[in-house]
């Protein structure tokens, strides 16, 4: 080849091919590129029938068989498979954003695999409450054999904290239809587990809330997980209910402990009759209230709609343009030279970065409406008397693992483990 | 066997084995797990903090290598690091996924171990008092509200903290990174002012000065190195670059007084050449003229070494794009587009295939787009001109004529009338390009063709006058060519009719100007002719300089700016 | 008992309708989807033309060993002697020595063909995705070298932390069935 050295320090410049391709006379074949091939359809499908068959037998077994042991041995089978082996991807959670991100965005089409991941378990949460939760999630099933020592989280505590797993699916839902970053999957807490390696801020994070899940039960699910918040709307009118016995309650209160999930709901005692105008006072004042706290909700939202429409790459890169240009900023980033060597025009980029951040504004303002009429409602609902005779697993938050079911006399005489009347003797 | 105690707990402790075994083999695990935690901590640390020091250490010890010594251990320590380097990677990453296979092991001994004790250590379910329940459950819902209003709280004050932040409307508030085609058209940002033209945009340009007297001239100020680069002005300052074998510099005046502002230095990058340029004399070091863009002044040398400043003299980048083969020394103008420096790189003979158009980003240097061109060496500059509604970037070489789409590099049209040793640059007026062969011919094509137009693009040549260095002017009805011995031909731009021809009787390097229906001629000896061209030549004033001038002169509002001589003179009325 | 009956079955109509609801919901979700629908699941993959070898490849994977490994075009490739790809810069011999090859852990292999050409291939396990090799190559040779996402290697994550981190945005999803962006030949 040329003998002097031809300096070009073009940076991006590609496609520029220099040197002539050689004349071999030596006989020499080039060699071929190596293409691994990716996994095969098929398989996917083989995953989805998987699921479908973990689903089926969840529901037999929590809703029919009622084995506490058999539903240990699925979720460990469902650790097993669709954590480690399939290292916890696709799972119905991350796939919701996929599906909002086709919906959005006409230049995506999901993946017909992913649509049946995300639908499945809704379906059968429909008719047999959450017994996805129960013995097929992975990211369930890893907190759920960490439950060693379960405390009972009190409502003050529970409440609001189950609002950031309403949060959390309004920002991924956001996020994921303005295409801005798939958030449920960035911060899978679990997945690093899985793969045996990952981000270390998430790897920590995912450590910290399996320790927390020693003594408080699947913390991720009940107080994070977002894909459990549509669960818990379907599980409330499910066809088939999990409930502690199908027999008649005793109130013999011996499954008040039984669930680490803090899931069973004791029989209401009568309201204090003094009480009954101040309730009724706050009711309708807390109903007025609510288009009051949906408004301001939307609008505390739109205000940090900035802030989030930072999740997007093209308004971060517009971001750093500006700053550089503008002289505010002394050097460039990666991401900023790249830019400026693709020939994209700048005022281009201002313009594509305003229309996003209008639409992740608009996003916002409906996102605050959902917090803001959210909080109304939970602020509504424990103003509300409700009437509970039995003592009964709460439709939304059970979990269907199963563990009230040997707490019940009335279950252990039902399943002829225990005769009535008999007294524990050895 | 169980014993029941007192509070009706059943204590499987004292006597069953499994009880024992699973509590053991939970303290095992958890020990183990801690261990192999703690080790994948170590190589954790290692690979992200340890190795890339290492490496970093090996790259500076390459470069010296190749840059300074020649020592042996120096060799020696550098392939030994890097056996060192690539054994341990490996080594790591093994640990690191056996580790994690042991630590998953580990831990799930440690997990079903104790899950074991702890059902062994199940007893029957004993709630305790039942207390007051509405009570209880009063209360539970009232500090219910209280918490999630807390909650709401929250929310609301980190959305305000988080508005709270400034924000700039990217749309609206943003100053534009590029100058408009007003501000191009007003300044003079490059060779031969807006288009390449060569026409000022100002009429009230002065017709009568002195160099010996002082008479016309607000200020004469000394350039400390040579060039025959042309002089370029954008509002208050005058830029002008010079250079000599290892040193090339840009300067910037001010336009009101002539003070030097700054002077910049154009270093080149690591790999610049720094061996010896050949140039031949009347070229020079610092023959291309620089541009401007408003925001930063742009600088190409004889040894292929690219500068950009700020307007206040701090280097922004700087590039080297090789020595070009170029017979006489370097000599094409920068032009710019927006915010794209074009720099037209045409070296060698046209099998060579070494001539290139590449195009940079002008506030990063990154190059945007780069086009070999089917052309051999040129010192003619590229010109960007609009041509019904679109810019062009217009090429005239040996032997294509191109125009180029200025944002991708396309090739638009070509014509095949260029010719050997080409110095005139092309201009586009009245709806044509002039493109001139020296010694042969000068065409009139219309740029409005698709690929090669040499046949049907071609409006019409001619063969009297035709210039070897001087770029042709034209106002659109009539283009003038100036030959160096002194001939001005006048053509009518329709037809290419000759109109008169008009010899001066002396020597010229510079480029025409038109002011108006004025057209402006500076000669080699300094002097400049002015006058009134139209169906014949009109002579109004010869304005003498006394020094020698290469460099075409610049044209701004009510003043001319000349190179000549070490000097550079603003020539206009003082006020 | 009639009245409890009664009731009971009110709210259990209720509750089915609003269950009919949400499956109609959930059925047209379905419907909607049907037609943004791809048969095969999509993978990984940088457009080469794209992609500025910034490094971040190498470091960003959520593996340890990056999934993103350097790829040779053949047919594109020079075959050089002084490959811009392998050598460092100004590099004294032009040799196999340690000291003069600019990838940091030795990947690729140089082989003698027949004078003056040699051919260069990558080894993928000692290969970490930092693309220096593709930098060199573009900018001083052929541009044969490129970096890319190897489906042996990548779990094809949802979210691909390097194609969030990618700065010049090179990262596509690509359908599976012909799941490889590569360079292709362009010699006039």
């Amino acid at each position: 080849m040329s003998s002097t050295l031809i300096l070009i320090l073009c940076g991006t410049a590609l496609g520029v091919e220099r040197f002539p391709p050689p004349d071999f006379e030596s006989g020499y074949g080039l060699p071929q590129t190596t293409v691994p091939p990716a996994r095969e359809s098929v398989y996917e499908y083989a995953d989805v029938a998987v699921l479908l068959a973990a689903l089926s037998l969840s529901s037999y077994l929590v809703i029919r068989k009622r084995s506490r042991r058999a539903i240990f041995a699925l979720m460990l089978f469902s650790l097993f498979y669709f954590g480690f082996w399939r290292k916890g991807c696709v799972c119905p959670i991350g796939a919701g954003q996929n599906i909002v991100l086709s919906v959005f965005d006409n230049g995506y089409a999901v993946p017909f695999v992913v649509v049946l991941v995300f639908l499945l378990p809704l379906v059968f949460t429909l008719f047999f409450g959450r017994t996805f939760c129960a013995a097929v999630c992975p990211l369930g099933a890893i907190q759920d054999l960490v439950v060693l020592k379960p405390i009972t989280v009190p409502l003050w505590l529970e409440s609001p904290l189950r609002l950031l797993a309403y949060l959390y699916l309004g920002a991924a839902v956001l996020l994921a239809a303005t295409g801005s970053s798939f958030i449920i999957c960035r911060y899978d807490p679990f997945v690093s587990f899985f793969r045996l390696s990952g981000n270390l801020n998430v790897v920590i994070i995912g450590a910290c809330l399996l320790v927390t899940g020693v003594f408080v039960g699947r913390p991720y699910c009940r107080f994070l997980c977002p894909y459990g918040v549509i669960l818990r709307q379907l599980s409330r009118v499910s066809k088939w209910r999990v409930t502690i016995t199908p027999d008649d309650c005793i109130n013999c209160r011996l499954c008040e402990d039984s669930c680490p999930f803090g899931a069973i709901r004791e029989s209401t005692a009568d309201w204090p009759r003094r009480d009954y105008n101040k309730s009724k006072t706050r009711l309708a004042i807390l109903i007025i209230l609510l288009p009051v706290l949906t408004l301001s909700g939307a609008l505390a939202t739109r205000a940090a709609s900035g802030w989030l429409s930072r999740a997007h790459p093209t308004v971060r890169l517009a971001d750093r343009i500006y700053l550089e240009e503008s002289g505010k900023v002394a050097d460039t980033t990666d991401a900023s030279l790249a830019f400026r060597g693709s020939g994209r025009q700048i005022d281009e980029l201002y313009t594509d970065a305003s229309n996003i951040q209008s639409k992740i504004g608009l996003g916002s303002l409906i996102l605050g409406v959902f917090i803001g009429l959210l909080i109304g409602l939970k602020l509504i609902k424990h103003s509300i008397r409700w009437h509970r005779v039995d003592y009964e697993a709460e439709r939304a938050s059970c979990l269907a693992c199963g563990r009230c079911f040997d707490y019940c006399p009335r279950e252990q005489i039902r399943l002829k483990k225990m005769e009535e009347g008999a007294k524990d003797s050895e | 066997m169980k014993t029941v105690n007192d509070d009706n707990s059943v204590d499987v402790r004292r006597a069953s084995w499994s009880y024992q075994a699973a509590l053991r083999s939970a303290v095992v695990g958890g020990v183990f797990s801690v261990i192999v935690l703690v080790l994948l901590v170590v190589n954790y640390l290692q690979i992200k903090v340890l190795d890339p020091l290492r490496a970093e250490r090996l790259e500076m010890m390459k470069v010296k290598f190749i840059g300074e010594s020649t020592s042996t251990e120096l060799l020696s320590e550098i392939r030994q690091l890097d056996l060192d380097i690539r054994r341990d990677r490996i080594r790591r990453q093994v640990f690191s996924r056996r580790g994690g296979y042991l630590l998953l092991g580990g831990l799930a001994v440690f997990v079903i171990g104790l899950k074991w004790t702890a059902t062994l250590r199940k007893r029957l379910p004993m709630p305790g008092a039942v207390g007051d329940k509405q009570a209880r459950q009063v209360r539970a819902a009232a500090m219910a509200r209280w918490s999630v209003t807390a909650g709401l709280g929250l929310f609301a004050v980190a959305a305000l903290i988080i508005a709270l932040a400034p924000q700039v409307d990217l749309v609206e508030d943003v100053a534009p990174s590029y100058p408009t085609e007003e501000e191009v058209n007003k300044n003079w940002a490059g060779f031969r002012g807006p288009g390449g033209a060569g026409i000022s945009a100002y009429t009230n340009i002065p017709v009568k000065w002195d160099g010996k007297t002082g008479e016309g001239i607000i200020w004469k100020t000394k350039v400390p190195l040579r060039g025959h680069n042309s002089p370029v002005v954008w509002e208050g300052r005058v830029f002008v670059s010079g250079a000599k074998k290892g040193k090339r510099r840009v300067y910037c005046f001010d336009v009101l007084t002539g003070g030097l502002l700054w002077t910049g230095d154009v270093t080149g990058t690591v790999t610049s050449s720094s061996g010896a340029v050949d140039v031949m004399e009347d070229t020079g070091y610092a023959a291309p003229t620089v541009a401007t863009d408003g925001r930063r002044v742009y600088a190409i040398f004889a040894n292929g070494d690219v500068g950009c400043f700020d307007f206040d003299g701090k280097s922004i980048w700087s590039k080297s794009l090789g020595v070009p083969d170029s017979t006489y020394g370097y000599a094409s103008s920068l032009a710019m587009y927006q915010n794209l420096l074009l720099i037209q790189y045409d070296q060698g003979m046209e099998e060579d295939a070494k001539s290139r158009m590449i195009a940079m980003d002008g506030f990063s240097g990154q190059v945007v787009w780069e086009v070999k061109r089917p052309v051999a060496g040129s010192w003619t500059s590229p010109v960007v001109a609009k041509v019904g509604g679109q810019y062009q970037l217009i090429t005239c070489s040996d032997p294509w004529v191109i125009g180029y789409n200025p944002t991708t590099g396309a090739q638009l049209w070509q014509a095949e009338c260029g010719g050997a040793d080409v110095a005139p640059s092309p201009i586009y007026a009245g709806g044509l390009v002039f493109a001139v062969s020296p010694y042969e011919h000068i065409v009139a094509v219309r740029p409005d063709g698709q690929g090669n137009v040499t046949d049907t693009h071609v409006a019409w040549s001619a063969e009297d006058g035709i210039p070897d260095i001087c770029s042709p002017v034209s106002n659109g009805r009539l283009v003038f060519l100036l030959h160096t011995a002194g001939t001005l031909t006048c053509y009518q731009c329709a037809d290419g009719r000759m109109l008169w021809e008009k010899d001066l009787d002396t020597s010229f390097n510079a480029s025409p100007s038109l002011v108006g229906n004025r057209i402006y001629l500076l000669s080699t000896k300094g002097v400049m002719f002015i006058a009134e061209v139209g169906a014949e030549y009109t002579e109004i004033a010869r304005c003498e300089l006394g020094e020698k001038t290469q460099a075409s002169p610049a044209f701004a509002d009510g003043r001319i700016y000349i190179r000549a001589g070490k000097n550079l003179y603003c020539i206009g009325k003082a006020d | 008992m009639t009245e409890v009956k009664d009731s009971i079955n009110r709210r259990d109509f209720v509750k089915g309708g609003v269950r009919g609801g949400f499956l109609a919901g959930l059925g047209g979700l379905f419907g909607v989807l049907i037609g943004k629908t791809t048969k095969n699941h999509t993978v990984w993959q940088i457009d080469p033309e794209i992609c500025i070898a910034c490094g971040n490849c190498a470091t960003h994977c959520v593996l340890e060993e990056s999934a993103v490994k350097c790829v040779h075009a053949y047919a594109m490739c020079g075959y050089c002697d002084l490959c811009t790809g392998y050598l460092m810069p100004e590099a004294k011999e032009l040799d196999t020595g340690a000291e003069n090859e600019l990838c940091p852990n030795g990947a690729i292999k140089r082989t003698f063909v027949e004078d003056p050409y040699y051919e260069y291939t990558i080894d993928e396990s000692l290969c970490i995705g930092c693309g220096k090799c593709v930098k060199g190559c573009n900018a001083f040779g052929n541009g044969s070298l490129f970096l890319q996402v190897r489906h042996d290697r990548c779990l094809n994550c949802n979210e691909c932390s390097i194609a969030a981190a990618c700065p010049s945005g090179a990262y596509k999803r690509i359908s599976a069935d012909e799941p490889y962006l590569l360079k292709k030949v362009g010699h006039a």
